[in-house]
């Protein structure tokens, strides 16, 4: 018997953002942001109240993967922060951060939507002209000549990250074996395309940070047991290489629906396990060094193969697999048939290698562009934060041989791009005004917004009750104690701005940022005799935080511009 | 779903405070007189008895957040290291407090992270001053110097040396071995244990003069160190001739002296290194001490002339755990010693002594086993096309088939690492062979490599190739049949030439004290292994961390001193505010951190009842925490009084033979990775300001819970 139910209307609701409880929520998901922000950020720990592992991390990949959202509109925020994150890796908690800020400075206004998002994509297109400009005032090019500028920025990502838990040394260790890795993965004579390898990220959990090293090649965990079975290794020029994707033991996993009867006397295991011995013996013949599978090799394939001195190993997993064929130059092999020759790949040398407790099997390829990094960290929770950490640095030094230039970090860029805007709007309003066709007052009081916006995200450095402050001449960001004496030698207060380049012994004068900033003309040519000199500049990736940008103001245009929200309560 | 947000973080930081509650339960697991606890289950009453932090955290209930790091650390240290993990849970619990101490006196968070992180590794490059080098200490391994005959002759020389006769203290200890049979410790000499620490209270040298002039509490103390294993205090030996042997460097660094030809300090004698490593617990040490001579000698039988450095192989030995047999049979024998069941007598008693041919299957040895990875389709029906009625089952059917195959290969023995169908061990038993199932995979490796079988997983695979011979089975009769056979097993020991496997028979009359005993086996086993390992040791029994103490209270002096004494590079946002202010709260950070060490070395020599109270024990260190800061260079400072201590206690009887007082000893990274551990958890708690709780449902939260929670 069939039950009918009646429908439930949809549930419509009108100007989400002037209800109360969507404004709570938001303000509880930016204060779970801005916490986070930064190398003294809070962490979080992220659970699932029913035990099991706890995940202490400030990173917004981690957080906003694992937040389950409910309100449509924190869905949209975090939706394209998420994307932001899934291209760029970096910059999350930015673009986030400044969403939040710039929703709820409009919102203040009392502007209309369309002037709003009228005026903030001009002066969002303002910031990307500016930030792509030669006169740019917080970029500076990447010398490739020189490791300085990309450990900076490598250094900046990692210590950005404070629940990896690494001391100044640990640090400049990981720092290192992260640009060494990405080198690894430049090949060394490029045509005309620079294709980059793969660093692939091992773990050895458990150990000291310091054990952390890099090998070119991959390397490939195997048990004790296994190894010894294996060894020694013939030595050869160059192994011939056979990798499967298909399992290899010897199951009928694929008997689909229905039922598949057999007379008895019929042992599908053996008819099975004789086409995997065929499939053995072609590999024989075409004399092949090394079988790798996957998924499972039956282990009488593996007597097989290890009696005819064919080395097998299986378990491999699927993260290895594109790596593997890669380097060996193999075609995956998907089935148990013959197999065409092409498939067949080599590697130049294999070594068996112990780190810790585990063991691996080295293959080092003939041309190498891809490494195993083997990290490791004391803890559990510290080694996902340090791996993602990782993978992120790696990320951001890819994007950065992209577009080879970097924007001061720190809080600097987003004070000093405040600065510009505020003189830009102030002097030059005219063609603003006649583009948008709105007023010069709604024009002062969305700058003032936006720049307010800005100038939060580098604000919310600081955790410790801190000041703010930005200087009248760079516009970069400084930070100073609470509650300072009111006739205070700034100079002797202040040391260095954020990203670490100007020095406060310089003639500078200083305003703290929550008070009212009058437009100043931002230096654009920074003192270039420090850029070169300074090894500890802290750095943002310049394609990461411009995205990030957009992202900020596009999200919250489309968000402000929402005026229901329809539910489908079915 | 729902997230619900917790801020924990407002007033009084709720993370530290679990922390410190979840690690007051192990302090008295810290130090090498370890009082044991029992785990009762309130709903099925039954109780373990336990005493090392592992098992503990494994019977309490950690689901909560900071459970679970406390957990995770625990258990990486352990699964890495297998020791310091007390050393690592009462830290936490210190250093936990002493964060929170920081945050009540007003210091920025990421101050106290600095702070503390830079504290920590000063102290860990300060201790480094106390490393031994442990070099070659197989070259001179002489048989004739075992573990035990050190031990005896140790004993003669001070035979004084037994229990303080401070009536109130002995009392206390009474109580306590009543209390707690696991705290007692029998040894195979009825030789009293002496708890190896640096430190002793006034109150105790007093009361060991007493037992020297009053030969009446002597004679008392002797019984009741007989009746009881006593603790007993010994102190390292090198701090006996340190007069003028440690010179301090102007830059902090000792070294050593020796009169006219200057000799390099370091561990050179394997007996002497196991005796430090011991802890008290000579017992288990004797164990690995007798581990490592077979090894040595199987390896250098092995190689005949051309010697490779000797390496000592943690993974070749093997623990078989006799419950319900007196202590005194513990052993170490080569080979690999089983329980079977005495079903089995007659079995043995026709394949001794004979060279027999073995087989090692890997996986079960049942018919219904697949290698892990098979999948068996479900949906596959088998039809009966004649009317032929079969007579076997499948599983008789294999059963046949593998006897066939053990009888056509002429495989007697078969060592099966997972279960094993009993229908087919009967059959086997028949037919003169025997299958052991549950074989530990180094006790399969050691069979492998020694008799040339190949492990297999499925009985089809087996040629000849396969098969290992020259091994040979024996009933084990080092344990008197009356006492083995009140426990219904026999004991066999299954060997061949030149095989790298040793077994150590651990025995215990009480069986819930089993696994303590192979806890601690396991415990001085991966010690000696870590020093062997590094080739370095630390002083031991408090010297390290009584430096860290006075270290760090020197550092929060002239921090105090030299207000802008700029150390900036430990913040990692070195143009932040904090960096300039950080010379600020430096000094009371590192005075909260020093308390942490000060905590724990007044808890241990609490836990080693060599104190009546814990203050008692705190007022002793600040006494000698004044000294040493006082004299201005505490680390030699520091070992002078030791000397001093030392003779004034023991050189009326041995004055010229100190040699023979074996000093303490501690393993070097497994330390100070605990003490990293400790700080780094609880710097990780410290900075923590929220939980975020997925996928909870508003109702799941009852009312009272849902205050201070935050949806989204």
């Amino acid at each position: 018997m069939s039950r009918l139910e009646a429908k439930k209307p949809s549930l419509c609701k009108s100007e989400p953002l002037t209800s109360e409880k969507v404004r709570a929520t938001l303000c509880v998901l930016k204060g779970i942001l801005t916490s986070s922000y930064g190398p003294s950020g809070r962490l979080k720990q992220v659970h699932s109240g029913l035990g099991g592992c706890v995940c202490t991390t400030s990173q917004s990949s981690a957080l906003l993967s694992n937040l389950p959202v409910t309100h449509p509109i924190l869905k949209i925020l975090t939706t394209s922060t998420k994307n932001h994150v899934s291209c760029f890796s970096d910059c999350g908690l930015f673009t986030a951060i400044l969403c939040c800020n710039l929703i709820e400075n409009v919102q203040r206004t009392g502007l209309t939507p369309t002037t709003v998002i009228k005026l903030n994509q001009h002066l969002l297109r303002l910031c990307t002209h500016y930030l792509k400009s030669e006169s740019c005032g917080c970029r500076i090019p990447v010398d490739f000549s020189s490791p300085q500028t990309l450990l900076c920025l490598v250094r900046s990502v990692v210590t950005s990250k404070p629940a990896c838990m690494l001391t100044r040394e640990e640090t400049d260790h990981i720092s290192a074996l992260v640009l060494k890795a990405f080198l690894l993965t430049i090949p060394e004579n490029t045509k005309d395309r620079l294709i980059l390898g793969k660093s692939i990220i091992v773990p050895l959990k458990g150990h000291r940070v310091l054990d952390s090293t890099v090998l070119p090649g991959i390397l490939i965990e195997v048990s004790e047991v296994q190894l010894m079975k294996i060894l020694p290794i013939k030595k050869s020029d160059a192994f011939k290489v056979a990798l499967f994707c298909s399992s290899l033991s010897g199951d009928l996993s694929d008997t689909g629906e229905g039922t598949v009867v057999v007379s008895s006397g019929v042992c599908l295991e053996n008819a099975v396990l004789e086409q995997l011995l065929n499939l053995g013996r072609q590999l024989v013949s075409d004399h092949v060094d090394l079988v790798m599978c996957q998924k499972v090799i039956h282990p009488s394939l593996k007597q097989f193969l290890s009696m005819h001195r064919v080395i097998a190993i299986d378990r491999v997993g699927v993260a290895l697999m594109e790596p593997l064929s890669k380097v060996t130059g193999t075609q995956p092999i998907g089935s148990l048939g013959s197999i065409s020759p092409s498939s067949y790949g080599s590697v130049k040398d294999l070594c068996p290698a112990k780190f810790g407790f585990k063991h691996f099997l080295h293959l080092i390829p003939n041309e190498a562009t891809i490494c195993s990094l083997l990290l490791s960290n004391r803890s559990d929770t510290a080694w996902d934060e340090l791996k993602l950490t990782c993978q992120t640095a790696l990320h951001v030094l890819q994007l950065t041989i992209k577009e080879p230039c970097v924007l001061l970090g720190g809080g600097c860029t987003e004070t000093h791009l405040a600065a510009y805007i505020r003189h830009k709007t102030c002097n030059e309003p005219e063609s603003i005004l006649r583009d948008n066709g709105c007023t010069q007052t709604e024009l002062q009081l969305l700058t003032e917004a936006f720049c307010r916006a800005l100038e939060s995200v580098a604000g919310s450095l600081e955790h410790d009750g801190g000041e703010v402050l930005t200087d009248m001449k760079y516009g970069h960001c400084w930070s100073s104690q609470a509650e300072s004496p009111s006739v205070v030698n700034w100079p002797d207060l202040l040391s260095r701005c954020g990203c670490g380049l100007c020095n406060s012994q310089e003639e500078l004068r200083w305003s703290f940022l929550k008070t009212t900033q009058h437009p100043i003309a931002p230096q654009t040519c920074l003192p270039h005799e420090a850029i070169g000199s300074s090894n500890n500049l802290t750095l943002d990736c310049f394609t990461a935080k411009l995205s990030g940008l957009q992202v900020a103001v596009e999200t919250a245009n489309l968000i402000l511009d929402l005026s229901y929200v329809i539910e489908d309560k079915n | 779903m729902v997230m619900a947000c917790r801020v924990i973080n407002k007033r009084r930081h709720m993370g530290l405070q679990q922390l410190s509650s979840f690690a007051g339960t192990g302090r008295t697991f810290l130090g090498p007189l370890k009082l044991s606890k029992f785990i009762i289950d309130a709903e099925c009453h039954e109780s373990v008895l336990i005493s090392s932090t592992v098992r503990l955290l494994e019977s309490l209930d950690l689901t909560s957040a900071v459970g679970q790091l406390l957990n995770e650390a625990v258990q990486a240290q352990n699964n890495t290291y297998k020791t310091g993990t007390s050393t690592l849970l009462f830290l936490i619990g210190a250093w936990s407090s002493a964060a929170e101490e920081c945050l009540h006196l007003g210091v920025p968070i990421s101050l106290i992270v600095s702070a503390m992180s830079e504290g920590l590794n000063s102290c860990i490059e300060e201790v480094v001053s106390l490393q031994v080098p442990v070099y070659n200490v197989f070259d001179q391994i002489d048989n004739t110097k075992t573990f035990s005959g050190l031990e005896t002759s140790s004993v003669s020389l001070c035979p004084f040396l037994q229990i303080p006769s401070d009536s109130d203290l002995q009392k206390e200890h009474d109580l306590k071995d009543v209390a707690s049979p696991s705290l007692t410790f029998y040894n195979l000499s009825g030789i009293p244990v002496r708890s190896p620490k640096l430190f002793r209270s006034q109150a105790e040298v007093e009361a060991d003069k007493n037992t020297l002039q009053n030969p009446q509490s002597l004679q008392n103390s002797l019984l009741t160190g007989s009746r009881y294993g006593k603790s007993i205090l010994i102190h390292s030996r090198h701090f006996n001739r340190t007069d003028n042997q440690w010179i301090n460097k102007p830059d902090g660094f000792l070294e050593q002296h020796g009169g006219a030809t200057p000799s390099t300090y370091r561990c050179s004698d394997l007996v002497e290194l196991e005796m430090g490593l011991s802890h008290g617990d000579h017992h288990s040490m004797k164990l690995v001490d007798e581990a490592v001579r077979l090894q040595y000698q199987n390896a250098s039988m092995q190689q005949g002339s051309c010697m490779m450095p000797f390496r000592f192989d943690i993974s070749r030995i093997f623990t078989c755990c006799l419950p319900g047999v007196p202590e005194s049979f513990s052993c170490v024998c080569p080979g690999f010693i089983t329980v079977i069941s005495i079903s089995n007598t007659t079995l043995v008693k026709e394949l001794q002594n004979q060279p027999i041919r073995i087989l090692l299957i890997e996986g079960d040895l049942t018919e219904k086993y697949r290698h892990l990875g098979f999948n068996k389709a479900t949906n596959i029906n088998t039809v009966l096309e004649s009317m032929r009625v079969q007579q076997d089952t499948t599983e008789e059917l294999w059963t046949n088939y593998v006897l066939q195959v053990l009888i056509k290969f002429n495989v007697n023995l078969v060592l099966v690492q997972g279960n094993v169908s009993e229908h087919l061990t009967e059959k086997c038993i028949h037919s003169k062979r025997l299958v052991l199932g549950s074989v530990n995979s180094c006790v399969m490796q050691a069979f492998a490599e020694a008799s040339g079988a190949v492990p297999v997983t499925y009985i089809t695979q087996v040629n000849e190739d396969c098969v290992g011979s020259g091994v040979s089975v024996t009933f084990w009769r080092s344990i008197p049949s009356d006492v083995i056979d009140r426990i219904n097993v026999i004991t066999i020991v299954i060997k061949m030439e030149g095989i790298n496997l040793v077994t150590v028979v651990l025995t215990s009359p009480v069986t819930a004290q089993m696994q303590t005993k192979e806890d601690r086996f396991w415990t001085c086993a991966y010690r000696l292994y870590y020093a062997l390992k590094e080739q370095k040791v630390f002083l031991g029994g408090g010297a390290v961390e009584f430096l860290c103490l006075s270290h760090l209270q020197i550092l929060a002096e002239q921090s105090l001193s030299k207000r802008n004494y700029v150390c900036s590079g430990w913040l990692p946002n070195t143009s932040s505010w904090l960096a300039s202010s950080l010379a600020l709260y430096r000094s009371t950070v590192l005075k909260c951190l020093a308390n942490g060490w000060h905590k724990y070395l007044s808890t241990l020599i609490y836990n080693t009842a060599s104190c009546s109270s814990e203050f008692e024990a705190s007022t002793f260190i600040q006494q000698r925490l004044q000294n040493a800061t006082d004299s201005g260079s505490p680390s030699s400072y520091i070992l002078n009084e030791y000397s001093k201590l030392n003779s004034g206690i023991f050189n009326s009887g041995i004055s010229n033979k100190l040699e023979q007082i074996p000093s303490i000893y501690d393993v070097v990274i497994p330390k100070t990775e605990a003490w990293r551990r400790a700080l780094d958890l609880v710097l990780l708690v410290l900075q923590t300001d929220s939980e975020i709780i997925t996928g909870l449902g508003h109702r799941q939260l009852n009312s009272q819970e849902t205050e201070g929670f935050l949806f989204l």
